[in-house]
């Protein structure tokens, strides 16, 4: 089985590299931090005795992509599954950000998503299924105020995902959404999950076991996976709470946490 | 004069070590991985003991090219003022964690700093340790006891519980320790591993979430402060000859657990070596 990873170099990535080695796939690995590629690319090989190519890459750029494309092209690479996790988000207020800093969000979550998957979906193994995982976040269920663009990518990276596992069933291919809450994936993010006090430890998911589910599931064939009990009741209710009431809320809660987690 | 590299030697236990080690007159080099903490450490030691001699490293040992980085430094550093020689390293950098965290390389955090940082960092410090017929001491606990390797998940990535995964680190240094006396002891080297007892220190919580946090705040409460330990530690590298004994609490030989055997700590080698791309030397028999 061979499984292309965007962003593999840190966090969700890691964790599904890990999890592919471990089930002895060989990998093929990119990132736009080549030192995080190189490292992971050891530990897989001293670990499991991973076949591991690696390619440093910056999704957002079309050139950079064409490049990585050329290298899998020389070597007549095929793959059997893609997971598409790199992605970035920047917190705070939508007008204290800076203005690029927003598009990058778009550009990354969105733009250079549709890019790696077309691409890589065009080179696939003829004649086996293929498999995609498309990470989203809780956060594409509801409007986020304070995390605006970021939830409103993801929202784009659920609908999409949603509407091409229709399109492209009859081709024998398999689209997953992940939909993951918190994770501790940097020690960055454990701070944040900190400051969040009793609701982030228990919104909180275990990266591995999420990287374990996610590939489990998504040969089984399902299309979506929401990780732990709690988000999936908060998923729930979002469908039948008003969408303002929900933004008030969101905006309430996150307005504290934000600051007492910037000013730790 | 004698050098003694400790890891973790911003705060706790390493910090207070290495002033008592500056006050026995030992030369220290101090691995740290925030930089504040270091100048504040080396400010410190200074004030109690002026004529301390202390430099601090950075270096986030989690991250298996940041070892290597600060091993080749440290060598260096020996090679142009101690003859290349090094007295003494005190692997004492840990960490305890809520979640099952990675390093760069896709190691657990408690495995990857409480055992590999410290098997790598000898390895590459050892050609400076043999020339001084050295001493190792590792920073273990009690509650290596009761344990076992998980040998078939020893990062315990199915089911993952941080308090396995620390005793199992602790169970390592154990391990760690038998391995090198068995390897090395005709090249007069060392090794120790000092049970501190129940310390007064941060590392519960630093980076763990809300109940590691809290059970570790109301239990170091009745901990001792991080000076007590530190005499351990002293009287390990002042001992001439060497003491023979593995396992110290309070400058005494303690019982470990039953699980410290040779086969263990051959099986913890390979394991280890494979997982930083070394190669130690092979068991002599004396």
């Amino acid at each position: 089985m061979n499984v292309l990873i965007t962003g593999a170099a840190g966090g969700l990535g890691r964790a599904f590299a890990n999890e592919c080695g471990r089930r002895g796939y060989n990998l093929f690995l990119t990132d736009v931090n080549e030192e995080g590629l190189t490292c992971i690319k050891q530990g897989l090989e001293r670990r499991f005795g991973s076949v591991v190519a690696t390619a440093t890459c910056d999704l957002t750029e079309a050139d950079s992509v064409d490049s990585l494309l050329s290298i899998i092209d020389k070597y007549k690479i095929r793959f059997d599954m893609l997971l598409n996790v790199a992605g970035l988000d920047f917190e705070g207020e939508f007008m204290k950000r800076d203005r690029e800093d927003l598009v990058k969000i778009v550009l990354l979550n969105n733009a250079a998503t549709l890019r790696i998957t077309h691409a890589v979906i065009k080179r696939r193994k003829p004649g086996r299924p293929f498999t995609v995982v498309f990470v989203s976040s809780l956060a594409s269920m509801f409007p986020m105020p304070l995390k605006a663009t970021y939830a409103a990518s993801k929202r784009f990276i659920l609908d999409l995902a949603v509407s091409l596992r229709h399109e492209l069933k009859r081709e024998d291919v398999n689209v997953l959404t992940l939909c993951p809450g918190g994770m501790v994936t940097t020690q960055k993010t454990m701070q944040s999950i900190k400051a969040q006090g009793f609701w982030g430890d228990i919104t909180t998911n275990p990266l591995e076991c999420v990287a374990r589910n996610t590939i489990d599931r998504a040969l089984a064939g399902k299309s979506f996976y929401i990780p732990g009990i709690l988000n999936r009741i908060l998923t729930f209710c979002s469908r039948i709470i008003p969408r303002s009431w929900v933004a008030a809320v969101i905006y309430w809660r996150w307005n504290n946490t934000q600051k007492k987690w910037l000013n730790s | 004069m004698d050098t003694i590299v400790i890891t973790g030697a911003s705060s706790g236990i390493g910090l207070e070590t290495a002033l008592l080690l500056t006050q026995y007159g030992y030369n220290i080099i101090g691995i740290g991985r925030s930089e504040y903490k270091c100048k504040q450490a080396n400010e410190w030691i200074i004030s109690k003991n002026p004529k301390a001699k202390i430099k601090f490293y950075l270096a986030d040992l989690l991250h298996q090219r940041e070892v290597v980085r600060v091993a080749e430094q440290i060598i260096q550093y020996l090679n142009e003022n101690c003859n290349g020689k090094l007295h003494a390293i005190i692997n004492n950098a840990g960490c305890v964690r809520s979640w099952y965290m990675t390093t760069d390389e896709g190691y657990e955090h408690q495995f990857a700093l409480n055992h590999l940082a410290g098997f790598l960092l000898t390895y590459k410090l050892l050609p400076a340790l043999i020339k001084a017929k050295g001493r190792v001491i590792m920073t273990g606990s009690e509650s290596h006891k009761g344990i076992k390797i998980n040998w078939d998940n020893i990062m315990l990535y199915r089911r993952y519980n941080p308090l396995v995964a620390y005793k199992q680190s602790k169970l390592c240094n154990m391990l760690f320790a038998k391995g090198l006396n068995e390897r090395y002891a005709a090249e007069g080297i060392h090794a120790y591993v000092v049970d501190p007892g129940l310390v007064n220190t941060d590392i519960g919580n630093k980076e763990t979430g809300m109940l590691v946090n809290f059970i570790w705040s109301l239990r170091k409460r009745y901990g001792v402060s991080p000076a007590v330990p530190a005499k351990t530690y002293a009287f390990l590298c002042e001992q001439s000859p060497p003491p023979d004994g593995l396992y110290y609490y309070l400058c005494k030989e303690k019982k470990y657990s039953r699980q410290v055997t040779s086969q263990n700590a051959d099986r913890l080698f390979a394991l280890s070596e494979r997982l930083c791309g070394i190669q130690y030397g092979k068991v002599q028999k004396l």
